[in-house]
Formats: C-alpha cells, sequence, structure tokens
C-alpha cells in the first residue's frame, strides 16, 4: 500500500504542478468574438418543452427570430444546479457574443446581475427577478392578478365545491401564484374549500417532476376536488394527464395557454383555462430593443393592466362566465380588488 | 522472503496502475460510442474539453467546484471503509450549513472567532444528523440506508419550514435565504487571476490529511477498518462495533456537515433557496472513483470538477447535454469494474504464488522421500 | 518446530505394492478407475498424477491429511471440477464428466460431510426432491424407499421432518438420496467426523450392508482405527497425488499415518502433570439465556462453574450446538451472561468488555477463525495488529504523547512481528503482504496462534484449535498448547476431537445442553464414555468398570496425540 500512496502522491503533485504552470496562462474569457450573434437564451429546469413557462419565453425568440431575423443560441439548466454552473452558462453566452442574454426563471436572478458587470456591452434579461445592475432588465409578473381570475373561474364551474391548487416548489414566487388564486376562489364563493399542496419544499426538481404532480392530482381528485390549478411549470403537465381521466374535473394551466400546446393535445379537452404569462412578448420586446439600439433595462412588471398576464380563452370552457371575468378584471385593473402576493 | 517481497511489490505498483488505466481507457471508448451515436464527432467533443478545461479561469472553477466534491466524499468514505453506507450526507450537510448560516447571521463576532464557530456548528449539527441514524442502527436494528434517505427527506422539508419569512430567513426577491454573514465571518480566498481561489480548499487538505493519518496510523482507524472487514473478526478482537457504528456516523456526519462550507463562508454567505443540493451524492460516486484514498478522491473531485466545467461548454457546442452526465456515469461504472477486474486478478495471483510456492515445497519433500526410500 | 526436524525415512509397508492396486481377491469388476488425474487450483495443493482403482462391491477408503487433496479428487469424480489432465473410468468405460447429474447418471452418488438437505421437508420430500422423475412424487416413490430402507437396513420413518432428525439420521437420509437415484457407487466425504462412537458402528453396520448388495463405497477420512476396520483397500493421499495402495491386514495405522504425513509422527507426550493449585480462571454459575428463532427462551448456558489452574488444560467435550461456542463467547465477552462471575488471576471480568479481557491476558484461538479470527483480505501483517491494536509491539502510545489523542500504530514495528511469527510459527507464506486469504487453513491456524502467544497469555481458549488443519499443522499446534501448559498457562480447550481432547486435557468435561454434565478423567477415559455423555447419556464422574486398555497406552494406533483408541473397532 504503502508504495501506492507514493505513486498517488506523485502524480498529485505533478498534477498539481502542471495546475500552477498553466493557471498563469490564458484564460477562457480572453478569446472569442466580439461580433453579436444573436439572442443568448438560458433556460431554467424541464427547458424549451416543458409546455409552460419555458415555452412561452421560448415563444418570444421563435417570434424575433421570424420577425426581426436573430438567430438564437438555447441551453438549458439542469437540476441541482449550483450558482457557478449558472454563472459559467451566462458567461460562456456573454463571451461568444450574443445579446441580450436573456436568463429565463428567478434562479438566473442573483447570477445574471452578477455575470453583467463583466459583460457591460451586453445587455441582460432576467424573466422573473428584479434588476440589479445596469445593463439588466428585470421582467417581472403579477402572476396573482392572473391566478385570481382563474380562481373565479374555478369557483364558477366546481360542482364539488372542493378545488386545489399544486405549486412546483414552495418559494416565494409561486406562493404568488397561490395567494392570487385562493383569495378568487374565495372571493367568489367563501364555502368552497381549497386545497394546496408543493411538489417540493426547496428541490427545483419540483419543476420538471411530472410523475410527482401526478400522484398528487390522483390524491387530490379522489378526495373530490374537481378543479386543479397546477403551477409547476413540466410537472403540470402530469397532474393535466391525471385530470383529463376523471370525467367533469377540470385542470387550469400556467404561464403558457396550455390547451394550444401540442405536446398537452390529448388532454385539451380537461383545461378550462390556463394563467398566462406573456414572457413570450417580454421577451420578444427586450429583444427588438435591442436590435434597435435602445435596450430596455431595470425592472419592468407585467401585470393585467399592462395585458402583461392574462386568461387563455381557447376551447371556448369558460365563455359562459367571460363576462364576470371581465368584470373582476377592470376591478384588480382599478384597484378595487386587491389581490395579495403572499399566501 | 525478501525476493518474494520486492516481486509482489512489483505486482501492486503494476496492478495499482493497470486499474485506472484500465478504466480510462473504457471510459474513453464507451463516451466515444455514446458521442459518437448522437451523430456528433467524439474526438472533437475531446479536444474541446481539454482546450476549455486547462484554461485559468477553468482551474479555478474546477478547484473551487471540487473543495466540496471533495468533502462530501470523504464523509462517504468514512462510511464505507466500515462497510456503512451513509446515503445521508446530502440531508446532513444541508442541515448543517443551514443552522450555520443562521448561527452565523445572528453572531457578529470577530472573524476569528465567527468562522470557528459557524465551522463548529456545521460539524456538530451535520454529526447529530448522521448520529440519528447510528444510534437507530446500533438500538433498534435499523438500516443505515433507510434512515439516512429518510433523514435526507425530512432535512429538506425542515430547512423549507424555517426557511420563510417570519420564521428564520428573510425574503431577497423570489428567495428565501437566512441573513447574510457579516464580512467578518467570510473566509479569504487565495488571490489568482482572474477569480480567486476559496480558502476553503484548506479545509479540505486538512481533512484529507487528517483522514489518511486517523484511518491508517491509529487504533482507532484500525479498529474501524477491521469492522468494515469483518464484524465478527472485530467484535471477537475487541472492538465494540455497535459504538463504532456510532462513533464512525458522527465523524462522517461531522465531515459532511463541512460539505457546505465552501459555498456559505466564500460564496453564498447565506443559506438560501438556491443553496445547492445533491452534492452528498456526488460524493458518493466520488468516493467510489476514488477508492477511498484520500489522494484518489482527490484527483476524482477534481475530474468531477472538470466534467461538469466543460459540459456546459460541449452543450455550447451543439452536443447534447446529456453527455456529460452520461461520461460521469461510464466513468464511475468503469473504475468500480476496473477495480474489481483488477482486484479479484491480484488475489488471484497472490493465491497462485501461495500455492506455486507450496508446491514447490511439496515437490522438494516428495522428492527428498522418495530419494531416502531408494537410498 | 520444523517438520525437517523430525523427519524420519517412510516406511512403506509393501514397497513393492505401492505403486499397483491391492490383489482384488474376488472376481468382481472395477467400479472406478481414475488415472493420471492432475487438477492445478489456486491457493491449494494441486492434485497430480492420482491413480487409483476401486474394485466393485468393495469399502474402499481414501486417506490423507486435511489439505491433501481428497475432497477435491471426490468432487472430480462426482463431476463438480473437470480435471486438467487425466482420465476417468466407471465400469471399465471412459466418461467425461461435466455436472455431478452426468455422475448420477452414471450411477455414482456422493454424501457431502455438510449435509444438503431441507430442514422444512419431509424425508420423502428431500428423497424425491430434484428426482421427481424416478419414482413420482407419491405412493410409487414412497414404496420405492421403503424398499430401499429394509434392503439396507437404513431404518428410514419417510414422514418426519428433516429437522427433527439427529445427524446420524441426516447422514442415512443422504444415502438414502443417493440409492434412490440409482447410485452403484457411493462416495462419504468424512461421514464420521460428525458421528459420536455408537453411531459409527451403525454407519459401518450400513456400509456392510451397502456391500454385500454389490454397491461400491469409496470412503474419505483421516480416522485411520475406522480406515481399518471398514475397508477392504486403502489408497493414501500425500500432498495432492497418491502414495501407497494397501490391504488393511497387511498395516498399521501408525504405518498409514507415517504415509500420510510422509514422516515418523512426533512422539507421544509424556503425561507430566503441570497442574499447580494456584487458579487462574474461575467461572462461577454462568447462566446466558437466548431467544431463539421461534421467540422460546432457553437457557443456552445454565450453571457452568468451573476453575481452570496455572498450567492446567481444562477440555469441555460435547456435540456441537450445545452451548460450548457460548461459553467461549461469554468467557471472551462477546455475550454478555445473565448471571455469573467470571475471574481471571483475581480480577473480577464478569463484565469487562472483550478488549480490557484481551488485555489482561486472555488469548483466543476463535473455532471459526475465517469469521472471528482474521481479516482474510488484509494482508498478513494487519492481521498480526488485529486483537492486540493496543499492545506491544503494535502500539506507539498516544499522539503526541497527549492523554485523550488517538493512540497511534507502530506499522514497521508490527511488520518486523509479523515476520518473526512467520519464521517461529513455521508459517508457509510467500511474504506478510500476502493477504490472509491466500493461506492454507493449517498456516492461518499457525499464524494466529503464533499471534496469540506473542502476547503471553494467562490464559488461552483454544476452540477446535486443529479443525480443518492438516496433520503437520495439528502436531505443531499441539505443541505449542503443551509447551504453553508447561509454561503455567490455563487453557480452556474446545474440541470435537475426542483424541486430541484426550490427549491433551488435564481434566475433562462435558457439555450436553448448557450444562456440564459430566467430569472424566482423560488417563483411564475412553471415546465411547466421553461419547455417551456427550448425548446426555451418562452423567456424573466417567468411571470404567475396567480398567480401559488405553491407559496403558500401547503404540499408538492412529494419528493422534497420545493414547488415542482410534474411534470404534
Amino acid at each position: 500500500m504503502r508504495r501506492v500512496t507514493k505513486l498517488a502522491a506523485a502524480v498529485t503533485a505533478t498534477a498539481a504542478l502542471a495546475v500552477t504552470a498553466t493557471a498563469c496562462g490564458e484564460s477562457s474569457t480572453e478569446s472569442g468574438g466580439k461580433k453579436n450573434k444573436g439572442v443568448g437564451l438560458a433556460f431554467d429546469v424541464g427547458g424549451r418543452d416543458d409546455h409552460s413557462f419555458n415555452e412561452a419565453a421560448a415563444a418570444g425568440t421563435d417570434k424575433a427570430e421570424k420577425k426581426l431575423g436573430v438567430k438564437t443560441k438555447e441551453m438549458t439548466a439542469g437540476n441541482n444546479e449550483t450558482e457557478a454552473t449558472r454563472e459559467q452558462r451566462l458567461t460562456s453566452l456573454a463571451k461568444a457574443g450574443y445579446n441580450p442574454v436573456i436568463g429565463v426563471g428567478f434562479n438566473y436572478g442573483k447570477s445574471i446581475n452578477k455575470i453583467a458587470k463583466d459583460f457591460p456591452d451586453t445587455t441582460f434579461g432576467v424573466v422573473d427577478s428584479g434588476s440589479a445592475a445596469k445593463n439588466v432588465s428585470g421582467m417581472t409578473f403579477a402572476e396573482h392578478e392572473a391566478s385570481y381570475l382563474v380562481g373565479v373561474a374555478a369557483a364558477k364551474k366546481t360542482k364539488s365545491k372542493k378545488v386545489s391548487f399544486i405549486g412546483g416548489v414552495d418559494n416565494a414566487l409561486i406562493q404568488k401564484f397561490e395567494a392570487g388564486y385562493v383569495k378568487g376562489v374565495k372571493d367568489t364563493d367563501p364555502k368552497i374549500k381549497v386545497e394546496t399542496d408543493y411538489l417540493y419544499k426547496e428541490s427545483d426538481k419540483g419543476f420538471n417532476d411530472p410523475a410527482r404532480a401526478k400522484d398528487m392530482a390522483k390524491g387530490m381528485l379522489s378526495r373530490g376536488n374537481d378543479v386543479i390549478y397546477s403551477a409547476a411549470g413540466q410537472s403540470g403537465a402530469g397532474s393535466i394527464e391525471e385530470v383529463s381521466k376523471v370525467k367533469g374535473s377540470w385542470a387550469i394551466g400556467v404561464d403558457s395557454d396550455q390547451y394550444r400546446q401540442k405536446g398537452l393535445e390529448k388532454y385539451r379537452d380537461a383545461i378550462l383555462t390556463s394563467a398566462v404569462k406573456n414572457v413570450d412578448v417580454a421577451v420578444y420586446e427586450l429583444i427588438k430593443s435591442v436590435k434597435d439600439g435602445k435596450p430596455l433595462t431595470g425592472n419592468q412588471t407585467f401585470s393585467l393592466k399592462e395585458q402583461g398576464v392574462s386568461v387563455s380563452t381557447s376551447g371556448g370552457f369558460i365563455d359562459d362566465i367571460q363576462s364576470d371575468l371581465d368584470k373582476v378584471s377592470k376591478d384588480i385593473t382599478a384597484g378595487k380588488i386587491k389581490v395579495p402576493s403572499k399566501p | 522472503m525478501s525476493r518474494f517481497r520486492s516481486k509482489f511489490d512489483g505486482y501492486k505498483l503494476l496492478l495499482a496502475l493497470a486499474a485506472p488505466a484500465l478504466a480510462l481507457i473504457a471510459a474513453f471508448l464507451l463516451s466515444s460510442l455514446v458521442i459518437a451515436a448522437t451523430g456528433k464527432d467524439p474526438l472533437h467533443a475531446f479536444a474541446v474539453m481539454i482546450d476549455f478545461g486547462s484554461k485559468s479561469d477553468s482551474q479555478v472553477w474546477i478547484i473551487n467546484k471540487a473543495i466540496p466534491y471533495y468533502l462530501s466524499a470523504a464523509a462517504v468514505a468514512i462510511g464505507f471503509r466500515m462497510n456503512l453506507f451513509n446515503i445521508g450526507v446530502d440531508g446532513q450537510y444541508r442541515v448543517a450549513a443551514f443552522f450555520a448560516a443562521v448561527v452565523g447571521g445572528a453572531l457578529s463576532l470577530p472573524g476569528i472567532l465567527q468562522i470557528p464557530v459557524i465551522i463548529i456548528v456545521a460539524m456538530a449539527v451535520g454529526a447529530i444528523w448522521a448520529g440519528i441514524a447510528g444510534v437507530l442502527k446500533t438500538t433498534r436494528g435499523v438500516s443505515e440506508v433507510i434512515t439516512t434517505i429518510m433523514l435526507n427527506s425530512i432535512a429538506g422539508s425542515l430547512i423549507g419550514y424555517f426557511l420563510s419569512e417570519d420564521r428564520l430567513a428573510v425574503k431577497d426577491g423570489n428567495l428565501f435565504h437566512t441573513p447574510n454573514i457579516p464580512a467578518a465571518g467570510h473566509f479569504f480566498t487565495i488571490p489568482t487571476d482572474p477569480k480567486p481561489i476559496y480558502g476553503t480548499v484548506l479545509i479540505a487538505v486538512v481533512i484529507g490529511l487528517a483522514y489518511w493519518f486517523v484511518l491508517g496510523r491509529t487504533r482507532f482507524g484500525f479498529d474501524l477498518r477491521a469492522v468494515g472487514r469483518s464484524e465478527s473478526a472485530a467484535s471477537a478482537s475487541g472492538v465494540s462495533v455497535k459504538r463504532m457504528v456510532v462513533t464512525s456516523m458522527l465523524l462522517s456526519g461531522a465531515v459532511a456537515g463541512l460539505v457546505g462550507m465552501p459555498t456559505l463562508l466564500n460564496e453564498s454567505y447565506n443559506y438560501g433557496t438556491d443553496f445547492p443540493a445533491g452534492v452528498g451524492f456526488t460524493g458518493i460516486a466520488i468516493a467510489l472513483l476514488g477508492r477511498n484514498h484520500p489522494i484518489g478522491m482527490a484527483l476524482a473531485a477534481l475530474l468531477w470538477g472538470f466534467l461538469e466545467r466543460t459540459g456546459i461548454q460541449l452543450e455550447f457546442e451543439e452536443y447534447a447535454q446529456e453527455v456529460v452526465g452520461v461520461m460521469q456515469g461510464v466513468i464511475v461504472l468503469s473504475v468500480v469494474i476496473a477495480y474489481e477486474i483488477v482486484r479479484r486478478y491480484g488475489l488471484r495471483m497472490q493465491q497462485r504464488k501461495v500455492g506455486e510456492e507450496l508446491s514447490a515445497r511439496a515437490r522438494t519433500d516428495a522428492n527428498d522421500d522418495t530419494a531416502e526410500v531408494s537410498a | 518446530m520444523h517438520p525437517a526436524a523430525t523427519r524420519e525415512r517412510v516406511i512403506k509397508p509393501s514397497s513393492e505394492n505401492s505403486s499397483r492396486p491391492p490383489d482384488p481377491g474376488s472376481a468382481s469388476g472395477v467400479a472406478v478407475e481414475l488415472r493420471g488425474i492432475t487438477k492445478r487450483f489456486p491457493g491449494v495443493v494441486a492434485n497430480r498424477d492420482i491413480d487409483f482403482t476401486v474394485r466393485q462391491g468393495t469399502v474402499h477408503a481414501l486417506v490423507g491429511e486435511n489439505g491433501a487433496g481428497k475432497s477435491t479428487l471426490m468432487k472430480i469424480l462426482y463431476g463438480m471440477q473437470r480435471p486438467d489432465e487425466g482420465t476417468i473410468s466407471i465400469g471399465g468405460e471412459q466418461v467425461t464428466l461435466h455436472s455431478p447429474a452426468d455422475a448420477i447418471a452414471r450411477g455414482i452418488g456422493m454424501v457431502h460431510q455438510h449435509f444438503k438437505l431441507a430442514d422444512n421437508l419431509t424425508v420423502l420430500e428431500n428423497t424425491v426432491l430434484g428426482a421427481e422423475k424416478l419414482h413420482g412424487i407419491g405412493a410409487r416413490a414412497r414404496r420405492r424407499i421403503g424398499e430401499l430402507s429394509d434392503a439396507y437396513q437404513l431404518g428410514i420413518r419417510p414422514d418426519l421432518l428433516v429437522e427433527e432428525l439427529g445427524v446420524a439420521d441426516r447422514q442415512r437420509v443422504e444415502i438414502l438420496k443417493a440409492l434412490y437415484r440409482g447410485a452403484r457407487t457411493l462416495i462419504l466425504d468424512e461421514p464420521t467426523a460428525v458421528l459420536v462412537p455408537q453411531e459409527v458402528d451403525a454407519l459401518f453396520a450400513n456400509l456392510r450392508e451397502l456391500k454385500a448388495e454389490g454397491l461400491t463405497v469409496l470412503f474419505i477420512s483421516h480416522k485411520l482405527g475406522e480406515v481399518l476396520s471398514v475397508a477392504d483397500a486403502i489408497t493414501v493421499v500425500r500432498r495432492g497425488t497418491t502414495v501407497a495402495s494397501v490391504r488393511p491386514e497387511e498395516t498399521t495405522s501408525q504405518q498409514l499415518a507415517e504415509l500420510m504425513v510422509g514422516s515418523e509422527l512426533p512422539s507421544a507426550e509424556t503425561r507430566d502433570s503441570t497442574v499447580t493449585d494456584v487458579p487462574m480462571l474461575t467461572v462461577d454459575g454462568l447462566h446466558l439465556s437466548a431467544t431463539d428463532t421461534d421467540g422460546v427462551v432457553r437457557d443456552v448456558l445454565d450453571g457452568i462453574s468451573f476453575t481452570i489452574h496455572k498450567g492446567e488444560v481444562l477440555g469441555v467435550a460435547g456435540v456441537e450446538g450445545n452451548g460450548q461456542a457460548e461459553l467461549v463467547e461469554a468467557v471472551m465477552g462477546m455475550v454478555d451472561p445473565d448471571g455469573g462471575a467470571v475471574t481471571l488471576d483475581g480480577e473480577d471480568l464478569s463484565h469487562a468488555p472483550t478488549r480490557r479481557r484481551r488485555e489482561s491476558g486472555i488469548g483466543y484461538i476463535p473455532e471459526d477463525r475465517h469469521r472471528h479470527g482474521l481479516l482474510l483480505e488484509a494482508p498478513l501483517w494487519e492481521n498480526r495488529i488485529l486483537g492486540h491494536a493496543t499492545e506491544e509491539p503494535n502500539t506507539r502510545g498516544r499522539f503526541l504523547g497527549v492523554p485523550g489523542f488517538p493512540e497511534l500504530l507502530a506499522l514497521r514495528d508490527a511488520r518486523t512481528d509479523t515476520e518473526r511469527i512467520v519464521s517461529d510459527y513455521d508459517v508457509r507464506t510467500p511474504g506478510i503482504e500476502v493477504t490472509a486469504a491466500s493461506l492454507s487453513g493449517g498456516n492461518q491456524q499457525k499464524f494466529i496462534v503464533g499471534r496469540e502467544m506473542s502476547h503471553h497469555p494467562k490464559l488461552l481458549i483454544a476452540a477446535h484449535p486443529t479443525r480443518g488443519v492438516d496433520v503437520g499443522a495439528q502436531a505443531q499446534i499441539w505443541d505449542q498448547i503443551r509447551e504453553a501448559r508447561r509454561e503455567g498457562l490455563a487453557v480452556l480447550l474446545i474440541s470435537a476431537d475426542l483424541d486430541e481432547l484426550i490427549g491433551l486435557s488435564d481434566t475433562l468435561r462435558v457439555m450436553y445442553r448448557g450444562r456440564l454434565v459430566a467430569d472424566a478423567d482423560p488417563a483411564t477415559v475412553t471415546p465411547e464414555e466421553l461419547g455417551s455423555a456427550m448425548t446426555g447419556a451418562a452423567t456424573g464422574h466417567l468411571e470404567s468398570d475396567e480398567p480401559p486398555a488405553s491407559a496403558e497406552p500401547p503404540a499408538s494406533d492412529d494419528a493422534r496425540p497420545e493414547n488415542g483408541t482410534g474411534g470404534a473397532k
């Protein structure tokens, strides 16, 4: 054993020397071009095809590709990532000359604001998080307002007087969804019971674990809930699938108009409506502003007022209550209804 | 005798080199196959990895990344050396880092006190969390695999419970995190260009040395390894197996408690909802890869960091994001299999040598007998 | 002691006979013939150039020390191993055996040393299991079993559960199983090792019955007295090869033993008593109960009291499973007894942990060296430390000499001392870096004895110290025990080998169902008397009605230390 130890020690020593010898060498950020190559888009976990949040952002870049003729480079986060990894992803996009560089999801909040300082000539955008640097556009949405509206819809559609909410991860952002939804239901009919639950307490896995959402939805359905609102990114597909199996129950989608999504086509008849976050609009506007040479920066809020959030009507399942919703919508924008952002 | 010994050592050296060489070749070939199957050029991928991974900022990144991996692997390896499978390093380090962050955020002492207090709290909490599994194993006979998995889950919920505004956390945008540790509680960094290396690398070095020393050079380490090799023989030799189980779980947990320190004291200065999770599981892979050897694990942790660093670059170069995950898996499998093959081969060689020597003696004896009879 | 010191010329009983089989005597044909069998096998002595012929309708004994290659040879004949060279002929036809099924198809049956029976099935079920095609599983099978049992007087009761049967009955079930499958040649691997003398007699009666019916029996043993009494022909195996084929009427057990060992046996020890009146180990009223798998609480040890004085060897006889293992564990501190006291040299150790007992001077040669004596995958020098990590020369005191700091190992000293043990105790190994698992059983045991004796214990617990050990190592281990006793050591000897017990002990106790039920004077007791006490048939002080022949030992007729009577005759 002792010989082995010595050998290993020698190997390490050599390796250490090699590191120190080359550490003074070239840094990877020093190479790479400066020409603008298009949009750098960093997805959150779940990736482009999550039928929800990431997909909404992708719709924005797709539109930009078509209308503005810019190219997009897409990269995706993995589970259990650390700050260092996110920073590296953003750095490699910025370094390669992509402008703007957009991080989808509040997970990128810290890293974008940090990296932005290293690339002052690049415009950065982050969805769901605030701006803390000059060249960062922080795009946040009034999810609670859209959630309030779907809450009203749920209250009007439930027969069992039991509705429920599934959150992906129990964090401040998803709690906004919960708070709006619960308030919307209760304001419409205080007797309705709302069951709320989260897939994970603190792990990002909550946004791409459809199987767990499916199980949770199954439980809720068996307890008599007949409307389930899932704010859980890709996981939501699981609960939508489960809801579609029970006749007379409704799923409420999130972020994108999930009725119109290819991947969920089979279950579309169970999707009552979706609380849409118009991420695509926000993303498109940012790209356009960069293209026009007048990059948007600072905090931008997208609420019901700016049509930053909305309720989808595809499928026509809520046509009968549309007028009620319009009225509530008006009251919110007028400030008559105060929607809480914390449960 | 000495002639035999030197021969054996020669073999051992050869075998020691054979295993990693075999593993690397196998991993290289299999990864190439996988990359080729995705329709991409594997050689270019390796070129990208080597080129990008050897950049100075990559080196710093890799070292910083490897620190928690190494600590996690050491925590797992302490269990492995005595045949305990501490799957719970993940929960242990998170609970430990959380409470250390809470204490660190609440205290405002001079750095010379603040940092040790934070570290001691982390080690104590980690040890307690792992100790629960140890105590349950010795008193109720519950497998540590089950308890540590459950404790991981409990750890997640416990942190989730306390990590809200009205409890122990503050809200920062969409994140919740514990109050920041004052600047005095920040660990020093080693200035390198363009980014510094975390000073907590020293903690990893100290733990590596202590691991080597305690396990290889002390009575306690011998007892621990004896239990790992044969519980019955260790107990007959006078080791209290139960006490050893609890002690080693406590030690493993204490080291696990350190896993979160590089992040906490060098990077985030708080424990938030974005605190890295899953490092405990990475530690299992790295302990396997490094064969529980203090230097082997260091190399494995660096290799892991290298793969993660270069993996993002691969994605950037339009390779499938999963390629690096596959590579990591392939490397661990190759190493485990290669070492097992080489170990068995070595054992057979050794037995053959013993057998040969004995039958050589037998033959000489037999010849002597014949000679005597015919005389 | 090096074997060379005692090696003398080998006297072969009939050297002109040694290379060809004994005269068949009758016109019966050849049942089995092996020619030039060679098997290379890592780690153990290979079979090489095995030649022998078994005549049909005879009991043919294959003798040799443990590790000589008998079992490998039988595995080859039963199709469990393929020979590298050589030929096997059965009934005059050359065959290649790929598996035991091949061997069974050719009329070979085997009774293993460790029975292969399912405890929770009946005798009938065990017999037909895997041979359902022969006679079904119902009335036809039952009839066939009845016929076989009657024909060979096996006394089989087909509906009993195997777990209700004693060892001897189980053995008969194994024989029945082989016969049921149509065996004409039966291989019995060390069949008497597990039997008390009375049962051995019954077995031999069965074997004679089989022989009378024209069956052939191949009987493997190292108990020469038994071999001489039952065999028609004897083949001796030494170090993997056949060294002689002899007829029992032309040889003595002394000559056979010398053929087996390849040298003259060490002379029997003169029985100089070294017993003093200084008590070393006192065990008083030891009691231990345990819950078995059915949830029933049983007394495993009940009122065990004895004293071993300095220079005394106390032998405990008993059928395995009667509490000997628990007694050892209680004295070693591996289990905590419910009651009673253990005192070593005036120091109360009743509830002391094992390590303290070892430090206080208890040396331990465990019954199962693989489980309790060695770290098989660790090198020899680490095994040197095992059990003595807190004692010289393995320790260097605490780190920096500060109390509370970890104790350091003295690795270099431990290695040096391992070299010493290897050479002093004749452990045959290429070096101290090899793993313990690479050594043969005898050398492992010599190493353990060396290790334990190196710490000058006050009490040595030797549980089956020569089990599975070749004769050469056996003699050395006995010498070590005698030597230790001369130097004033107290020895607690547990053994299933009655000759070993009688030969080494100063005092004998018999253990039965957790109690010490009988005592005996080894100078006068016979194995038969011990045997009946071991089955619970006799209690109290065992005394012969007439002075047995073995009280005045003739030239030893067995490869046993002294006054052995060679089992039943």
